[in-house]
């Protein structure tokens, strides 16, 4: 083999690095710019899902999932399919239970 | 009107209407049959693409016709197109759930979709292929672009006619939209001889 093909995947591997940390700095930096305060319970019932985001329930996600349940809007957990009742539904409905919203309304989900 | 600006207007007319993205190189399907259900998700829908596909074509020009093309490792150009269109789709959505959170969540998972939309990917790598300048890679990206904004208002504005429209129940929804779609596909077909 000639050698000049290692030197073209060294050039591929650093550019491929180069790139990859000036994106990420980009990344990071926009994330702090265009940060969005959002309600903390989302991040905490995000964590009780299975976080498969497979979209089974209708959602575009685990975390669009997580913002319908906080909001109300979702009533139905059994609508996530990979979901257990004791591992994951049992604790969202303990914790909606227990973290009702500023006004004191509570929106609890049913399985 | 100088040469050089008559080929850049004739460049971006021929990518939007006569090869246009959607309806007759089928990039970009996903998107456009998936947010077209109204009219101003579609249109900005549309931009966002637009903004995505210019700035990769911007970005990724230099850093073909720089990086890759002297360092004689061409084969590595769709591998960095896809990190740097990823990246930007990133930050399009990050800006986008911060000043329209309505629009956030009417785009749902098409937004990141955008990421495997062939259209962006397509641009800039046709831009590589035929060896295009800078100002004409532009012209490209704006051209397909302003065509993918085109194409999707305007199946929009007749899929929103058609939610009205109580005929065949297993036609209703995407199966007509499909039709629909060929149908513009054909109407777009006559175009094609303008630049002959």
């Amino acid at each position: 083999m000639n050698p000049i093909y290692l030197l073209y995947a060294l050039y591929a591997f650093l550019i491929l690095l180069g790139l990859g940390l000036i994106l990420g700095v980009l990344l990071v930096w926009a994330e702090k710019v265009f940060h969005v305060k959002e309600d903390n319970r989302i991040a905490d019932v995000e964590k009780m899902l299975p976080n498969f985001n497979c979209g089974a329930c209708g959602h575009a996600g685990c975390h669009a999932m997580a913002e319908a349940i906080v909001k109300g809007e979702q009533k139905k957990l059994s609508a996530c399919k990979p979901g257990k009742k004791d591992k994951n539904f049992d604790p969202i409905i303990a914790y909606m239970e227990e973290h009702p919203d500023e006004d004191g309304t509570k929106h609890i989900p049913t399985l | 009107m100088t040469p050089y600006i008559y080929s850049f207007l004739l460049a971006i007319v021929s990518s939007m209407l006569v090869d246009n993205v959607v309806l007759s190189r089928f990039y970009g399907i996903c998107s456009f049959i998936g947010v077209s259900n109204k009219i101003k998700s579609a249109f900005s829908m549309g931009v966002a693409v637009m903004f995505v596909t210019v700035f990769a074509a911007l970005i990724c020009w230099p850093i073909y016709n720089y990086i890759l093309g002297p360092l004689n490792i061409p084969f590595m150009d769709t591998l960095t197109y896809i990190l740097v269109i990823a990246s930007l789709v990133q930050v399009v959505g990050l800006f986008i759930k911060k000043y329209s959170a309505p629009l956030y969540k009417s785009f749902g998972i098409y937004l990141p979709l955008i990421t495997t939309n062939c259209a962006v990917l397509g641009v800039v790598q046709s831009n590589t292929d035929t060896a295009l300048g800078f100002g004409l890679s532009m012209a490209n990206a704006i051209g397909t672009s302003l065509g993918f904004i085109l194409a999707i208002v305007v199946f929009a504005c007749i899929r929103e006619r058609l939610e009205q429209y109580n005929g065949n129940k297993p036609f209703k929804g995407v199966p007509l939209a499909l039709v629909v779609a060929a149908l513009m596909a054909m109407a777009f077909m006559g175009l094609g001889g303008i630049g002959a």
